[in-house]
């Protein structure tokens, strides 16, 4: 459905986008994560032919990107970063004005679009007032209205939650989930718990390369050579922190105080993926400690997220994709 | 879909663009300063010089729209380009000569409303005229014409300014130096030597206004103005084609 092969786009001298290889496959909800200015704006315009690449190529629908632009805008429904609309314009022209622009020339067929782009994105109560007057939050549905206006085969969303209180970051999420059975999705946003729960597929991009691509729980697993343990014990807090730190295996620690003050602890990074847990236990015997509290984590997205799109900046190398 | 330019998609967009530049404020803004200089300069001098003729409005209208059709054109792309919109606009399945043509037939649509305004003064001289002296209507119609067409013209100008520059004003300070251009040098024609006087005068509206003021309907002017709307158009499509703003 999407197939993108060395796509490289150049600012003058910055490389915003430095020929990225993926590909997805239809009916998939593909994540595209990355720090600001990671290059997830400038793929998207490519993709949608509002900037054209340096190098590279990319397919979509089957039609290539450079030579048939207009047949892929077609099968195209695509929400802007920022959602740019106009002020002057009430909500059921303007979506009778963009349907007219996508080809929905019949009218009955356009009114029947409409009504129903209306309804799924629960904009009913709003009919009759122009776009300047409404809140980001509708505004925002009324953006992801007009994508959707065509039915399109492939919808790019540029960042469709921000700045959406989370009542409407829901009721946007489950828009999405509705339209995720017939269409291809690629979705990018800050919030990392979303993509845990609405993509099938995370593609973390930073500097404008991927850095990781597979799905959420892939990725998580993926860092599981860093776990990470949480001990709480009863005793010096010196003592016990010094004791920590000698123990093999051992990476970063840091002490943790909770809001209550009833868990105050130490959270320790292991080296190699080691589990600490026995030799925790053993210290905490042989120096007659409490273990108050022992648990291992698992890294969340987010934390996967950090750890990748740190890594340039640290000057090694970007991990293998998953 | 059409293979060729969509004109159901263009027509789309210039009822778009019609409609937003009447509502602006400075469409009347416009519209009361062109027709209230008008009328103030043209009434006296036509009571004064006694003469059955619009030729005071054929004089006075260019130098007016030297200013107002830029005013009107600024906002017709570098607006969009500012406020986002015209990512959304072009990666809607149009071509950019269906995104060029639209914005220009919404402008030029409010030009002929603009313009045709201007039938008023033919109607009022003529029902003022002495019996069986009478109006030119040859030349009237012939002044109105042309006027429109320097409106074209000027708006394909303009509209290249406006696809030129994010800010408006600066669009509109583009637009006018490139007006002043064609403007001027048909006035400034005889400063050049030989061929290239003929060159300057053919290039400048006046003379091509004139010809049609005096209702003489000749294949060059038509030629002229068409073909140097095109022209900006076109520049105007090669621009918004790069992509780089």
């Amino acid at each position: 459905m999407i197939r993108v092969n060395r796509l490289t786009k150049k600012f003058g001298l910055t490389v915003a986008v430095d020929g990225i290889d993926f590909e997805i496959p239809k009916g998939q909800v593909v994540g595209f994560l990355g720090p600001n200015g990671a290059g997830k704006t400038t793929t998207m315009r490519l993709l949608t032919g509002y900037l054209p690449p340096d190098e590279g190529e990319a397919t979509l629908m089957g039609h290539d990107l450079r030579t048939d632009s207009l047949e892929i805008r077609r099968h195209l429904g695509y929400l802007p970063e920022n959602n740019p609309l106009p002020d002057d314009i009430e909500i059921t022209d303007f979506l009778h004005f963009v349907g007219r622009l996508r080809g929905l020339h019949d009218l009955e067929h356009r009114m029947t679009r409409v009504k129903s782009v209306l309804k799924a994105c629960s904009l009913e109560s709003v009919v009759g007032r122009k776009l300047g007057e409404l809140s980001k939050g509708f505004r925002q549905r009324v953006g992801l209205a007009q994508a959707i206006i065509h039915d399109p085969d492939i919808l790019i969303l540029d960042e469709p939650t921000s700045g959406l209180d989370p009542n409407q970051v829901q009721e946007v999420r489950e828009l999405i989930q509705s339209l995720k059975e017939e269409k291809t999705l690629l979705l990018s946003t800050h919030i990392l718990h979303e993509v845990q729960h609405t993509c099938d597929r995370v593609i973390i991009i930073n500097k404008g390369k991927i850095v990781a691509d597979g799905s959420p729980s892939d990725l998580m697993g993926a860092q599981q050579d860093v776990t990470r343990l949480f001990v709480s014990m009863k005793g010096s807090q010196n003592e016990i922190e010094s004791a920590l730190r000698a123990l093999p295996g051992v990476g970063r620690l840091n002490a943790q105080k909770s809001v209550d003050g009833v868990e105050d602890g130490f959270m320790i990074e292991s080296e190699s993926g080691r589990d600490l847990r026995e030799s925790v236990f053993h210290l905490a015997v042989e120096k007659r400690w409490p273990i108050l509290s022992l648990r291992q984590e698992r890294l969340s997205l987010e934390e996967v997220f950090r750890a990748l799109t740190q890594f340039d900046s640290a000057g090694a190398e970007a991990p293998p994709h998953v | 879909m059409s293979k060729f330019i969509d004109l159901r998609v263009v027509w789309t967009l210039a009822r778009r663009t019609f409609s937003h530049t009447v509502e602006s404020p400075i469409a009347f803004i416009c519209a009361v300063f062109f027709y209230g200089f008008i009328g103030l300069i043209f009434s006296p001098q036509f009571f004064a010089n006694n003469n059955a003729s619009i030729d005071g409005v054929g004089a006075l209208a260019p130098w007016l729209l030297w200013f107002v059709v830029p005013a009107l054109t600024m906002g017709l792309i570098s607006d969009e380009i500012r406020s986002g919109t015209f990512e959304h606009l072009s990666t809607l399945p149009l071509r950019d000569w269906e995104i060029v043509l639209g914005k220009f037939k919404g402008f030029a649509l409010f030009a002929f409303f603009l313009i045709g305004g201007l039938v008023f003064y033919p109607l009022l001289i003529a029902s003022l005229a002495h019996p069986g002296v009478g109006l030119d209507w040859g030349a009237s119609l012939g002044t109105l014409l042309g006027l429109l067409l320097i409106c074209f013209f000027y708006g394909a100008m303009g509209l290249f300014a406006s696809s030129l520059a994010k800010n408006q004003v600066v669009a509109f300070i583009l637009g006018v130096i490139f007006c002043t251009f064609f403007f001027f040098i048909g006035q400034f024609s005889g400063l050049f030597p030989g061929f290239l006087s003929q060159v300057a005068d053919f290039l400048g509206v006046g003379v091509h206004l004139n010809t049609l003021s005096r209702g003489v309907f000749d294949i060059r002017d038509f030629l002229y103005f068409g073909s140097m709307t095109f022209l900006f158009l076109y520049f105007s499509v090669i621009r918004l084609s790069s992509r780089r703003f």
